[in-house]
């Protein structure tokens, strides 16, 4: 009687009882499927996707680096070359500038030179007629005094003659 | 759209426990089991100490039922595991409702709850095991929140019955040796059991066995350990207060004084701690077994590799 007492005893306490068992089991993947479906998944899903985007944002980040210093550089070399231009340009200009200021000048001068040619020419021609009048002049005048010097006609074209000699002659030893 | 889905699913399922708890009870009722009592006219439960909102009728019929002569088909421990799966599955409900990109407190904590059980599992493991990762955690959450369930002194633990840790014991040996022959062949399995030398088959076969009888008694004994231990102490504690206390008259004599509080500290070792040590042993220990019956990839011999992945596709 008390054997059989405490082997009831022993049997609660250490038995193993199948019903258990089984319930242990459906409890246990029915507990499993529900919290894969509720907790488990959705969580790591969650951690994995914000990870994922994380890494993404980085790279991404870093590749709009890469390429803002790409641009970078080719503005930079752009922008030199452009003030290289620019000085080609200028300086360009101000040669252009010199050789047209050089050509205006020289024009000028040859304008003036040919000017002061001219007037001198016309000087000169002026000069020519202004001695022939006076040279005629000069012989009428001898002419008309000498033939009422000597009161008779004198053979004009002979003494025109003599007279423009001896003018040319004085002007000459002029 | 996907929230209303897990909420139908958890409606349904609540509902079907409520269709089933109502039949058995019907059964019950039909076999004239309800209520039973011994010569005294008292209700027995088989613990005779913790009764369960009215249900040591149920125990004490379940006793009686001669279902295949199995033993009763509803304990208390079966009531306990009700009850843990569905506050589990509860709560997992309600803390996973509201997910966002941008977590709040909840969800950074249970992130980094689910980070840390991933981790582990791939530090044990391996990479390629990662996938067992939601099965231990089963494990591991039933096993604490089991064990813990009997500190509310309502609910009984449900791992201090030896049925519950050998059935998740068997659940371990179970994917051992699938895994064993999913991965090696059965043959090979076999085989392994005659390695280093023939001679050593019997007590590889024998530690084969033991493997899972003594995952699951070290568990048992934990926590059965602690509660009897418990219990001894609560009965000494009201004896020497009967002692000291005793010599007063009336009512106040009977109080035993010293019941108050220092349980407690006791508690936070027999319950506390030995349960987080025990859940955590017990998970290690299946993913070590497991893990060692799924090596990677590589490590599978080549025919085999070639006819898992024909398998596969």
């Amino acid at each position: 009687m008390e054997f059989q007492w405490f082997l009831e005893k022993f049997e609660a306490f250490v038995g193993v009882n199948p019903w258990t068992m089984i319930f242990a089991w459906l409890n246990l993947l029915i507990l499993y499927l529900f919290l894969k479906k509720l907790a488990f998944n959705p969580l790591k899903n969650m951690i994995d996707s914000r990870q994922k985007e994380i890494d993404d944002m980085y790279s991404e980040a870093e590749e709009a680096q890469k390429s803002a210093e790409v641009l970078k550089a080719e503005y930079e070399e752009k922008i030199s070359h452009a003030t290289e231009e620019s000085e080609e340009i200028l300086k360009s200009a101000v040669r252009r500038a010199q050789l047209k200021e050089e050509e205006i000048l020289r024009t000028a001068d040859a304008e003036a030179a040919r000017t002061l040619e001219r007037a001198e020419e016309q000087i000169e021609l002026e000069k020519k007629r202004a001695l022939g009048e006076i040279k005629d002049e000069v012989s009428s005048m001898a002419i008309g005094i000498a033939s009422a010097v000597i009161e008779r006609d004198v053979d004009e074209d002979k003494h025109r003659e003599l007279i423009d000699d001896f003018i040319n002659n004085m002007g000459n030893e002029q | 759209m996907k929230k209303k889905k897990n909420l139908l699913g958890l409606s349904i399922f609540l509902a079907l426990l409520l269709i089933i708890g109502v039949l058995s009870a019907l059964v019950l009722v039909f076999y004239d089991y309800i209520p039973v009592s011994d010569d005294d006219g008292a209700l027995i439960s088989p613990e005779g100490s913790r009764i369960i909102l009215g249900i040591p009728a149920l125990q004490e019929i379940s006793k009686n039922i001669p279902l295949l002569e199995l033993g009763n088909p509803i304990t208390q421990t079966t009531l306990s595991i009700l009850a843990v799966t569905l506050l589990l599955i509860i709560l997992a409900a309600l803390l996973t409702k509201n997910l966002s990109k941008r977590p709040g407190k909840v969800q950074v904590v249970l992130e980094k709850l689910i980070s840390m059980l991933y981790g582990l599992v791939e530090d044990t493991m391996g990479k390629h095991n990662v996938k067992f990762a939601p099965y231990i955690g089963t494990l591991f959450l039933s096993s604490i929140v089991g064990t813990l369930i009997g500190m509310t002194q309502i609910i009984p633990s449900v791992t201090k019955d030896l049925s519950v840790t050998l059935a998740w014991a068997l659940v371990t040996t179970a994917l051992v040796w699938y895994n064993n022959i999913k991965n090696f062949g059965f043959k090979a399995w076999l085989k392994g059991f005659t390695e280093p030398i023939v001679v050593m088959t019997p007590m590889n076969i024998v530690s084969e066995i033991a493997q899972p009888i003594s995952l699951a008694f070290r568990h048992f004994g934990n926590v059965a350990g602690g509660g009897v231990l418990t219990a001894l102490i609560y009965s000494a504690l009201a004896g020497l207060s009967g002692l000291i206390f005793g010599w007063i008259p009336g009512f106040i004599g009977t109080i035993p004084f010293f019941q108050v509080g220092i349980p407690a500290f006791l508690s936070i070792y027999f319950d506390l701690f030995s349960g987080f040590v025990q859940a955590l042993v017990f998970s290690l220990l299946t993913m070590v077994y497991v893990g060692g019956a799924c090596p990677p990839p590589e490590e599978i011999p080549e025919e085999r590799r070639a006819k898992l992945e024909k398998k596969a596709n």
